[in-house]
């Protein structure tokens, strides 16, 4: 009888621990959009880059993968006497798959020191937008600076842009601001878009310091809705594309593509008239592409951005030296600069994106990665690709990276690199599990404890049962 | 407290590991080696445990538990520091208590079993302890193989936690069982 209850502890106790590897690290980590969290089925992916310059221009070429290109973007459907707004921004990816793809690289010369060693983490602040605690827009709007800059959320933004990093109010004084763009205390933004504004070959410029601002000048796409009459304020102009809208189930089924007409040009547009023969489906972009200016304008497409065979390959041009010191990061020869990728697929806008860690690029210097120099205008890619593995960042910010709830704040103090002690699979799984701190961490104490008892039960399991019998 | 963590681990490891080895000898022989080397069993798993405790304690004071408590690898070697350490005391107070009993019929089995979990709880804990101090071992690939990824908090659900707390009670109530049928 004995020695049955002994199989039967060892039974028990055998189960119970192959049931707890099985069901381990589930029902906690799930979508809740209200709190604006969702996590990607995929944490990881590649990108593959190059850099190449001839002493004027500065060329980057990027490829990563991807099921399939997502070109609309930001879209107005005409459904019973108005117009529906699909594709704004959203916690996961959009439900109509109406969100442009991207590919975005910040650049820094060295004036940001943290960035060589910390990357894109040091320009999440607090409370930043689509983080669980995202500031609201009124509390932005109110702000004295950020509201007179027209700031509705919180954006990315440089550590000493604030008098208290923990705090995204605490903007320090706009001279102070001034000082610190004129000594080059911001981050070079370059930000392609499938949607805004692939189409006519540009990508737009922007730079991050108290805010992520685009570049001085007239951008390469505006806003098409006019506040107060309520409506569109251009549609297309039949005359030159032979349509005043498109068709939204086009769009729905994904029937138009790199050559089709899927956008808005400012020269193929005319002023919306709300007296056409509107009918249900008809829909026309959100946003309008045009030439741009300025700085702003700087960054145009090379060639054709294009999706092929499960891959885009996009590749940029700009001047090494623009001539706007205050937005741009100019390319020296000889030296090393700092960069950073992120890419957005799959519908999935804002916040979730993948990013990368920080490479030192060399203009003919040791680096993680060169630049090929070459004579010519026309980049001959004849260097290997850089293999650069994105990540899913989830709610990770600078403020919590310094603080006591992290670790390796004292490394951070000491200006120990992240890529000295994470790996990008690691900060994944970090950032997901961020999003789900409070109740991993109450799980994980109770599992502890379970654990224990489970121990301890067949501790006393084991001695009484293999006691010997008393006389 | 971090070096002095490193320096006082090394003791709970090699006693605890050549515990293991002394285990999956000593269930396979009777010969007088063997019974030799399951005599220092109890001695070398009492040092262990007290090695053990002191280890964990410096270990607790490295970081404080807020940090500790965010990180998920430091969840991990926590929970797996608290088990191994609350595991080999279960092994020592039984071998202390039984004595060569547990060298007898299918007790000896059992004794293996949990000279086996005992040695791999201690590999869980030493190769997040690598993690954790930045030297990674391939000993995670095996882990992942096994379907845990490290980077990830070791929980369950709540469905198994009364699972585990009920398996704990039965386990009481099943040796209080064959205690009562002496």
């Amino acid at each position: 009888m004995r020695q049955r209850l002994l199989n039967a502890s060892i039974a028990i106790f055998v189960l119970a621990l192959i049931l707890s590897w099985v069901f381990h690290g589930t029902g906690v980590v799930k979508n809740d959009l209200k709190r604006n969290i969702y996590i990607p089925a995929t944490l990881t992916i590649p990108l593959q880059v190059k850099a190449a310059y001839n002493g004027d221009k500065m060329f980057f070429r990027y490829r990563w993968p991807a099921k399939e290109p997502h070109l609309y973007h930001d879209m107005m459907k005409y459904q019973d006497g108005k117009w529906e707004r699909y594709g704004k921004s959203v916690p996961g990816p959009q439900p109509q798959g109406i969100y442009e793809d991207r590919v975005a690289m910040l650049v820094d010369d060295g004036a940001v020191p943290e960035f060589e060693k910390y990357g894109g983490y040091i320009t999440i602040g607090d409370r930043m937008r689509f983080f669980t605690n995202e500031a609201k827009k009124e509390e932005v709007e109110a702000h004295a600076y950020l509201g007179k800059k027209k700031q509705v959320e919180v954006g990315k933004h440089l550590p000493e842009t604030r008098s208290n990093v923990a705090d995204w109010k605490s903007v320090v004084p706009e001279a102070q601001l001034q000082a610190q763009r004129k000594a080059g205390y911001f981050l070079d933004l370059w930000h392609w878009r499938a949607h805004r504004s692939n189409p006519i070959n540009k990508s737009d410029d922007q730079e991050i310091a108290e805010a992520r601002y685009g570049d001085e000048g007239k951008g390469v796409f505006f806003t098409n809705w006019d506040n107060d009459k309520k409506q569109p304020k251009l549609m297309f102009d039949t005359a030159k594309v032979g349509k005043t809208a498109l068709n939204w189930d086009d769009l729905a089924n994904r029937k138009l593509g790199f050559d089709d007409l899927y956008y808005l040009r400012e020269d193929q547009a005319k002023p919306y008239d709300p007296k056409a023969a509107w009918k249900n489906g008809d829909t026309l972009p959100r946003r309008v592409l045009r030439k741009g200016e300025g700085s702003r304008a700087d960054i145009s497409v090379h060639g054709q951005a294009r999706w092929k065979d499960g891959y885009w390959d996009v590749t940029l041009v700009r001047a090494m030296d623009t001539g706007h010191p205050l937005d741009d990061k100019a390319f020296v020869d000889n030296r090393v600069y700092t960069v950073a990728f992120s890419v957005h697929r799959n519908a999935f806008g804002s916040r979730w994106h993948y990013v990368s860690l920080p490479q030192r690029l060399g203009l003919n210097r040791q680096a993680d990665f060169k630049a090929a120099r070459f004579d010519g205008s026309e980049p001959k890619w004849e260097q290997d690709w850089q293999n650069v593995t994105l990540f899913y960042p989830g709610q990770v910010s600078w403020p919590l990276l310094n603080s006591a709830k992290h670790a390796g704040a004292e490394n951070i103090k000491k200006g120990t690199p992240v890529r000295a002690r994470h790996s990008e699979i690691q900060l994944a799984h970090y950032g997901v599990e961020m999003e789900f701190a409070e109740d991993i961490l109450r799980q994980w104490r109770y599992t502890l404890l379970a654990g224990v008892l489970l121990i301890a039960g067949f501790g006393v399991a084991v001695n009484l049962l293999l006691a010997k019998k008393e006389k | 407290m971090a070096p002095y963590h490193h320096l006082m681990v090394h003791f709970p490891i090699a006693l605890w590991t050549t515990a293991t080895l002394v285990i999956l000898w000593r269930a396979f022989s009777d010969k007088p080696l063997a019974l030799a080397a399951g005599r220092v069993l109890t001695p070398l798993l009492v040092l262990g445990v007290v090695t053990g405790f002191i280890a964990y304690a410096i270990g607790l004071a490295i970081f404080p538990f807020e940090a500790i408590g965010s990180s998920p690898l430091g969840r991990n070697k926590l929970i797996a520091a608290t088990w191994s350490l609350a595991y080999w005391t279960l092994i020592a107070v039984t071998v202390w208590r039984l004595g060569n009993r547990v060298w007898e019929g299918t007790a000896r089995w059992v004794m293996l079993l949990l000279g086996l979990l005992g040695g791999a709880l201690l590999t869980v804990t030493g190769a997040l302890g690598g993690h954790l101090s930045g030297s990674p071992s391939a000993v995670s690939q095996l882990f992942r193989l096994l379907g845990w990824e490290v980077y990830t908090t070791f929980y369950v659900p709540n469905f198994m936690l009364a699972v585990l707390v009920l398996a704990a009670v039965a386990l009481v109530a099943t040796g209080m069982a064959g205690r009562a049928r002496r």
